[in-house]
């Protein structure tokens, strides 16, 4: 593979950033999200949708990278660290060395351009040096579906599976890695953000829901119907993560309020009705995410996904240890991720059950 | 010093210090001016505290009020703002205000309890702003008897990416508080010298600051600036590496025991306290007790595990930690919901 071919970095400056949400790339990309949002209206995880022979690889490949995490297993250890475990860099390290020969060997020919979306399907995973994982990472899950789709490998009437088989196993994949390998949040907003982690599966989720003859925004609220539903929606899913996590840990069976820890879930559940959140969801993923700077400056543009006109080129070797450009002409976005690291939420849950079984005490902590 | 016909107790208390303080340069505020209080305004503050201490958030048209009268006091305080013993030293808080309210049960009410808090305030937490509301209303209401510097979180740039801007936009329904608020973070003293012997300050050294009258030559007026000395006193932290050294936050540096000792003895101090960094005890000494970290914020995020603590120094500069837990939550958040903008 050529270094031409490797997708890399451009935007660094809100200049930037402009050129980048007036592009040609930025609409395509953005079409695609909808394309992919329109395809699983009114349909359920288990609804029975087209399945082509790509679908089926790329569950296959996902179901590898399940089982690197089983190669890869943290070390019970006597540190009492909450931030992320080590061991996540191992397990990155394989998938980014076998990922070279599974996707080759299972969905696309080896020429320069349709290798390079490697990188794409690679971090996907989270940051290898800060082991965390934020909804950056996920759109590079995004931009890998989308260079298939280019390359002509995956076909409109192919969404609808890869959204209830394919994302659904990735989330699945990382569910696991986010809960074996403590990842840590990236770029938090406290109690503020939407999700520790993800964006589409609300994205995706609320598509699902927008037809729903009786299920109501509230609903998340509904202990039981969540816990009934997680299965076939992904917003549920979601909902019932986080329930699992944020819970005191020797009352598991009290139920904190999602007023308590996500607020903005919360006020989200107080829309009208499913459509109105999913039409919401796709302005918000424009603004919160693709409109980001923090996030965008970890966009990569290569031969299928183009880099807009005008953005000029840096040297990678300007970045430092945190992954982007640190320079005066850059704006300095160190609060975005240089900033002080916090664990996960599933990190404190977890330490504090290890530690209950360990003292078979408990002093009160609140969670977020 | 002159005294209105209604005279808040902290005036009183100041006069007695004045008294058997060791001479003219005793007062706190000596290069400060003297804040008018008048009765209504006394009147207005107490209301507002006792409004903040039920963690309800003030109007916009209050907070608006409250940051004008912050502003004419804060200006007044010097970049190293000195400071008497006996004090309280606090560090980060962010939010969590029922465990800002667990640190005053813990180290005694304020006016009570003289208070010098060494800046992060808001984000991350759901409470940053009644927390900061209350302490800057405390701070207006006993000037001489509470201290608040600035941390590298009083800045609009980062707090819009750790949580205070959203909140803010929750609360409010604009970012008009949070430009008050931010507006105000500008004039924050930067630094506190306790006694001539204790140096109090967010971050850490700066390679441009080798005498604390250095940093009295700055402008700190201004949004914390993404290098130079401000952003380093406000970012930097201490190492056991020896020297400076580059920060993986990406602003300010690391500092090496050499770094500190030679501060030290430059400036002819005991010590310096800093927050900035989560420590799992509440305080951590480093560089063989020259340096402290103090953190404040117990179970920081509701997630880290930590315990918190503040620093007592007496009269005597003896030193005492006081350690807590974080306090319990009441039931159900007091914020009603509300649709965000992008689902109408």
């Amino acid at each position: 593979m050529s270094e031409a071919h490797v997708p890399v970095k451009r935007v660094v400056s809100p200049a930037d950033l402009e050129k980048w949400i007036d592009s040609d790339t930025y609409n395509n990309l953005l079409q695609f999200v909808i394309d992919l949002q329109d395809s699983v209206t009114g349909l359920t995880n288990d609804s029975e949708v087209e399945i082509s022979e790509t679908t089926k690889k790329l569950v296959s490949v996902l179901e590898t990278v399940d089982g690197y995490i089983d190669k890869h297993p943290v070390v019970v250890e006597k540190d009492i660290s909450r931030f992320g475990k080590i061991e996540f860099r191992d397990f990155y390290d394989e998938v980014s060395i076998e990922s070279k020969n599974f996707l080759k060997s299972l969905i696309y020919p080896d020429t320069p351009s349709s290798s390079a979306s490697n990188v794409y399907f690679n971090e996907s995973w989270g940051n290898r040096t800060r082991i965390d994982y934020g909804s950056g990472h996920e759109l590079n899950f995004i931009c890998f579906l989308l260079c298939l789709e280019k390359i002509g490998k995956l076909q409109k009437s192919d969404f609808a599976a890869v959204i209830l088989k394919v994302f659904t196993k990735y989330m699945a994949v990382m569910r696991r890695i986010q809960k074996i390998y403590w990842l840590e949040p990236a770029g938090s907003h406290g109690v503020w953000g939407l999700d520790d982690y993800h964006f589409l599966p609300f994205l995706f989720g609320s598509s699902q829901l927008a037809t729903h003859p009786f299920m109501k925004p509230k609903s998340i609220h509904n202990v039981e119907l969540v816990e009934m539903y997680h299965s076939k929606y992904m917003y549920f899913e979601c909902i019932n993560f986080i329930n699992s996590i944020k819970t005191l840990p020797k009352n598991q069976d009290d139920r904190l309020s999602i007023r308590w820890h996500s607020p903005m879930l919360d006020d989200i559940s107080s829309a009208k009705s499913w459509q109105k959140i999913k039409e919401g969801m796709i302005k918000m993923y424009k603004v919160e995410v693709l409109g980001k700077l923090p996030i965008i400056q970890h966009f990569m543009f290569g031969t299928l996904i183009v880099c807009p006109d005008g953005i000029e080129e840096h040297h990678e070797h300007e970045e430092d240890d945190c992954g982007h450009v640190h320079t005066q002409e850059a704006v300095n976005t160190w609060g975005d991720c240089c900033g002080i690291k916090i664990p996960s939420a599933i990190a404190a849950s977890e330490s504090l059950k290890l530690q209950e079984m360990q003292h078979q005490h408990h002093k009160p902590v609140p969670f977020d | 010093m002159e005294l209105d016909t209604d005279v808040p107790m902290e005036d009183v208390e100041d006069l007695k210090q004045a008294e058997t303080g060791s001479g003219p340069d005793a007062s706190p505020h000596n290069n400060t001016k003297k804040s008018d209080l008048n009765p209504s305004t006394v009147g207005q503050l107490d209301e507002w505290i006792d409004k903040l201490s039920k963690c309800e958030p003030l109007s916009e048209t209050d907070v608006k009020k409250l940051c004008d009268m912050a502003i004419d006091v804060l200006q007044f305080e010097e970049n190293v703002q000195p400071v008497q013993v006996p004090v309280t030293i606090c560090g980060d808080v962010h939010g969590q205000f029922h465990d800002l309210i667990e640190l005053f049960k813990i180290g005694g009410p304020c006016p009570d309890t003289n208070y010098l808090f060494m800046g992060d305030y808001v984000d991350r937490g759901y409470y940053s702003v009644e927390t900061v509301s209350y302490l800057v209303c405390m701070k207006v209401r006993y000037p001489n008897r509470i201290t608040i510097l600035r941390g590298n979180h009083e800045s609009r740039q980062i707090t819009q990416v750790y949580g205070f801007y959203d909140e803010c936009l929750r609360k409010y329904g604009s970012a008009t508080v949070w430009k008050l608020f931010t507006d105000l973070f500008d004039y924050f003293p930067i630094t506190a010298l306790v006694d001539n012997k204790v140096f109090c300050l967010h971050g850490g050294l700066s390679p441009m600051i080798e005498t604390i009258d250095q940093v009295r030559e700055l402008n700190r007026i201004q949004e914390v600036p993404h290098e130079g000395p401000m952003c380093d006193l406000l970012w930097s932290d201490p190492d056991d590496r020896g020297g400076w050294g580059i920060s993986p936050r990406g602003a300010g540096f690391t500092f090496g025991q050499d770094i500190s000792e030679q501060f030290n003895h430059t400036n002819d101090l005991s010590l310096i306290a800093r927050a900035h960094q989560l420590v799992m005890e509440g305080f951590s000494w480093s560089h063989q007790e020259s340096v402290v970290t103090i953190f404040s914020a117990p179970n920081y995020c509701y997630r880290c595990g930590n315990q918190a603590a503040i620093m007592e120094v007496d009269e005597q500069h003896n030193r005492q930690f006081l350690q807590y837990d974080p306090s319990v939550r009441p039931g159900e958040p007091t914020v009603t919901r509300k649709t965000p903008d992008y689902f109408l």
